[in-house]
């Protein structure tokens, strides 16, 4: 499974990352230029990956999070949107109806919508899959100058951040964003300075969907035991009403006029 | 035909018109240009207000069928049909808004063929899909009465129990499902209201403002139509003729106070206070459970919205219905079924909007095409709701069929005024009419192209100065006062284009381009350091330009003739450069201006293009590259290209 390293340490602001993404989704810079000053955190629909500042000492790139365990793809509800087995989560055109569930869902608030379009599509980064396919590294990787970024395997990255963070302890934070958190993610940072800004302030080790699967699993026997139990309820009311009529039959031998006020 | 009802329809359809125009509007326009969705409150009106609360005020032809049909309480009887009434019409209607809500509307089925049954927005679609067609079922007997369909309706009664029953189990489902819909966002909602345990207390607050929903329905019914069965014989005299006299169905003595149908309302009215203050409990142990007392007490607006939305929904009805005064009155029922429906709306806003503006960090509020929709479809479905009820045996066994119009107002076309009233109190010409004066203003009021044209209010940040923009506003250390600065004059006098890097290029960190002070030290140090020889330069190589004055070398200009050559008694620079610097709270009135050019647009605008057309040339590969200028890796940090 695919993933991306980023060293925030080594992170120089100079958004080469979001140049070569624009570039290979052939997105009008002069588009995206505006999307970087109308939106808060510099993504939009069109501005896939956005480098970001944290506080005034650093930047980090902060694009779709890639999760294993995706809280997008528990809610898609036309199966829109897929953990592929390479790694990124990908985005199906053909299926979505547009109600907007996986934008509410993202803990990182990353899909993006194309308000303006009349026909309009969620927009996300797909970690260049066609890219993967051919065995070249996302175009935001290949594009930095600096070396924050690494693309690989994920289990090889986690080692490499681990390894990094072992070399120079007094400068990173001893934590590997994204190896735990909602679950794991296939975007992983190393850091000297809290990630909060990022959307890591209010992380949770368990993913999104370990919350609602358990509950969703359980449907078919609530709506079924909800059922059963009123059958059982009516049969009981039913009998009861029955055994009482007879009781008056027998008791007063002529028959009742009401029967609804038994109860 | 009341005036009161005519009144209340030409409202409705007023509101449905403007609703129609602003869907035609959002059809043709698109999401972005007619709503104030965003990327950041990516869920409004339609589906909060429309589909989460609208469904969950629709609950009631499942309770009163679980009544009747399942617990056999016969007394209910009378309340089957307007409760799957408004049942019906409340999800034709949510589905309806929600038509409009979703980006692409003619996909609208694919979640019946593509299925992600992880998803609990595909079981609530698969749940409303089939409880609607369930509550069609139900209410097909009672429409089809009018026509010779015995047979089907026979089949329909035989069928009813089951359908009913299929019906309860889908909505204990859905309904549930509607809280649970917010179980995925544990970071995003507050906590205020996020919560596991958000499907229970959907249900239990969409039980009980459902059944008062039929509550108020029905009261409301019978103070526009037939007020004897609630509020007893001679309460009123309606205006307008039409008004049934006596009801042969509760032909019995009616009650002095109140109608004989009140005792009914009463119980049904206790059964949803009960399940309130359940609901009310639950919440109140779910808070303490999660430890959320502090946010409740903390005074945010959020806490007030929590207590405001609790008090809606459960205290006041609870109370209402405790204090056996107003349970017994039809107004103090009315009351508190409209502060239980009030408070279930303002709970489902505050779930699925208000909760989520802490995270979002922008406040979201409807546009008026959003209201117009989102009421609309509520209107018509009122519309479809009186015109049911005034034609069906909705409300009672007998066709209460209120055709006839106001006998007074004949049809007569005598006189233009006869005229006039002919067409105000016939019922197609009097919409016509409506339809003719509301869509054309409703068209004016929201045509996207006017409405986004007074709404792009941004300041847009100059990517390079274009000879429209001649003034900059400069306020270097934001203490709110800003330089105007005659950019293009300034750049026309230096040298054009090439002389952007004059000031563009040798930046200082934190500051975003060379400060005036840079060159113009002679104009803005204190006189005590003045540069003189800058002075006199700069006066001196400038006598071609029109405005600069070579007179200006002369010492005596500055300091008086045959006195010491002192600071002190030189002139005050600003005795001649008032007029050159002007200096204005930000923004100056009257001003065309804008925002100086930052030092990264300026630098990454016109610098990159060149190093990396130099990298190219001169075969140093290195100038092309970030690190470069970068070699800090501070905000800031290109510091070092002055450095070099």
């Amino acid at each position: 499974m695919k993933a991306i390293l980023v060293d925030v340490t080594r992170c120089t602001g100079c958004e080469k990352c979001v140049a070569a993404c624009l570039d290979s989704k052939d997105i009008d810079p002069a588009q995206a230029a505006n999307d970087r000053v109308a939106s808060r955190d510099g993504l939009s629909a069109r501005r896939l990956m956005a480098v970001e500042p944290i506080g005034s000492e650093r930047f980090a790139r902060k694009a779709c999070m890639h999760c294993n365990d995706a809280s997008c793809v528990s809610a898609c509800l036309v199966g829109g949107l897929t953990k592929s087995p390479e790694g990124p989560v990908v985005y199906d055109s053909q299926k979505c109806i547009g109600c907007r569930y996986c934008m509410l869902a993202c803990p990182f608030h990353v899909p993006r919508y194309e308000w303006e379009k009349n026909t309009p599509l969620v927009r996300k980064c797909d970690m260049c899959i066609d890219r993967l396919g051919q065995n070249l590294e996302p175009a935001c990787v290949a594009a930095c100058p600096n070396g924050a970024l690494m693309s690989g395997e994920r289990w090889s990255l986690i080692a490499e951040a681990n390894l990094r963070i072992a070399k120079k302890p007094d400068v990173y934070i001893d934590h590997v964003w994204g190896e735990t958190e909602f679950g794991g993610t296939s975007v992983i940072y190393v850091s000297d300075i809290d990630l909060e800004e990022l959307g890591w302030g209010k992380t949770q080790s368990n993913s999104i969907p370990s919350l609602t699967n358990p509950l969703i699993e359980k449907t078919p026997f609530i709506g079924g035991g909800v059922a059963a139990s009123l059958l059982a309820v009516n049969w009981v009311i039913k009998r009861r009403m029955k055994l009482a009529k007879e009781q008056t039959k027998s008791n007063t031998n002529s028959p009742p006029n009401s029967t609804g006020e038994e109860i | 035909m009341s005036r009161t009802v005519r009144h209340i329809k030409d409202i409705l359809w007023v509101v449905a018109l403007f609703g129609l125009v602003a869907a035609v509007f959002r059809m043709w326009f698109g999401l972005g240009a007619t709503t104030n969705l965003s990327d950041g409150m990516p869920w409004g009106l339609w589906k909060v207000f429309n589909m989460i609360a609208g469904v969950a005020l629709s609950t009631s032809g499942f309770t009163i069928g679980l009544l009747v049909y399942v617990l056999k309480l016969e007394r209910f009887r009378p309340y089957v049909k307007p409760a799957i009434l408004i049942a019906f019409l409340g999800y034709g209607c949510s589905c309806t808004a929600l038509l409009f809500d979703i980006g692409l509307p003619h996909r609208f089925w694919h979640p019946i063929l593509m299925w992600n049954e992880h998803s609990f927005l595909f079981e609530v679609f698969w749940c409303v899909l089939l409880y609607f067609n369930v509550t069609a079922i139900e209410l097909a007997p009672a429409l089809l009465e009018r026509f010779r369909t015995e047979k089907v309706i026979k089949w329909l009664h035989r069928i009813a129990f089951g359908v009913v029953v299929t019906g309860i189990s889908l909505s204990s489902l859905h309904h549930s499902s509607l809280g649970s819909l917010f179980l995925v966002t544990p970071t995003r909602l507050h906590p205020l209201w996020y919560s596991s345990m958000l499907p229970v207390l959907f249900i239990l607050s969409a039980i009980g403002a459902g059944l008062m929903t039929v509550i108020l329905v029905r009261i409301v019914y019978a103070r526009l139509y037939d007020p004897n069965p609630v509020f007893g014989a001679n309460e009123f005299s309606i205006d307008g003729q039409s008004c049934v006299i006596e009801n042969p169905l509760h032909g019995v003595q009616p009650d002095k106070v109140t109608g004989p149908e009140m005792t009914n309302l009463s119980i049904l009215a206790r059964i949803a206070a009960t399940v309130l203050g359940i609901y009310l409990l639950a919440k109140l142990i779910d808070l303490s459970a999660a430890g959320g007392w502090q946010h409740l007490l903390n005074g945010t607006w959020e806490s007030w919205l929590l207590i405001g939305e609790l008090a809606m929904t459960a205290i006041i009805p609870v109370l209402l219905v405790a204090i056996p005064w107003s349970q017994r009155s039809p107004y103090g029922l009315a009351v508190a079924a409209a502060s239980a429906i009030g408070g279930l709306v303002l709970n489902r806003l505050n779930v699925g909007i208000f909760g989520f503006i802490w995270d979002a960090h922008e406040v979201y509020f409807p546009s008026l095409a959003e209201w117009a929709v989102g009421l609309g479809v509520i209107a018509a479905a009122g519309l479809i709701f009186i015109y049911l009820s005034e034609n069906f045996s909705i409300f009672s066994k007998d066709c209460t069929s209120q055709r006839e119009t106001d006998p007074d107002i004949k049809p007569s076309f005598d006189t233009l005024a006869q005229v006039w009233i002919t067409a105000w109190s016939d019922p197609l010409p009097r919409v016509s009419l409506i339809a003719v004066a509301v869509i054309p203003l409703a068209w004016i009021l929201m045509y996207p192209p006017f409405v986004s044209g007074q709404a792009t209010d941004k300041v847009a940040p100059s990517s390079g100065v274009d000879a429209l923009r001649t003034v900059l506003l400069i306020d270097g250390d934001s203490h709110g006062f800003a330089c105007e600065f005659p950019h293009v004059d300034h750049q026309n006098r230096m040298g054009r284009e090439a002389s952007c890097v004059s000031c563009h290029h040798a930046s200082l960190p934190n500051d975003h381009s060379t400060p005036c002070s840079r060159c113009h030290a002679h104009m803005l140090e204190p006189t005590d350091i003045f540069d003189h020889s800058g002075h006199f330069g700069f006066a001196a190589s400038k006598e071609s330009i029109t405005g600069f004055r070579p007179e200006n070398r002369s010492c005596v200009v500055c300091h008086e003739a045959g006195q010491p050559k002192e600071a002190s008694r030189a002139k005050s620079c600003m005795d001649c450069h008032e007029t050159d610097i002007w200096v204005h709270e930000v923004p100056a009135p009257g001003l065309n201006p804008a925002l100086a050019c930052g030092f990264h647009q300026a630098m990454h605008g016109r610098c990159i293009e060149c190093h990396v057309h130099e990298a190219k040339n001169s075969g140093r590969e290195d100038l092309g590259e970030c690190s470069t200028c970068h070699k800090s890796r501070r905000v800031g940090g290109a510091a070092h290209i002055a450095a070099r």
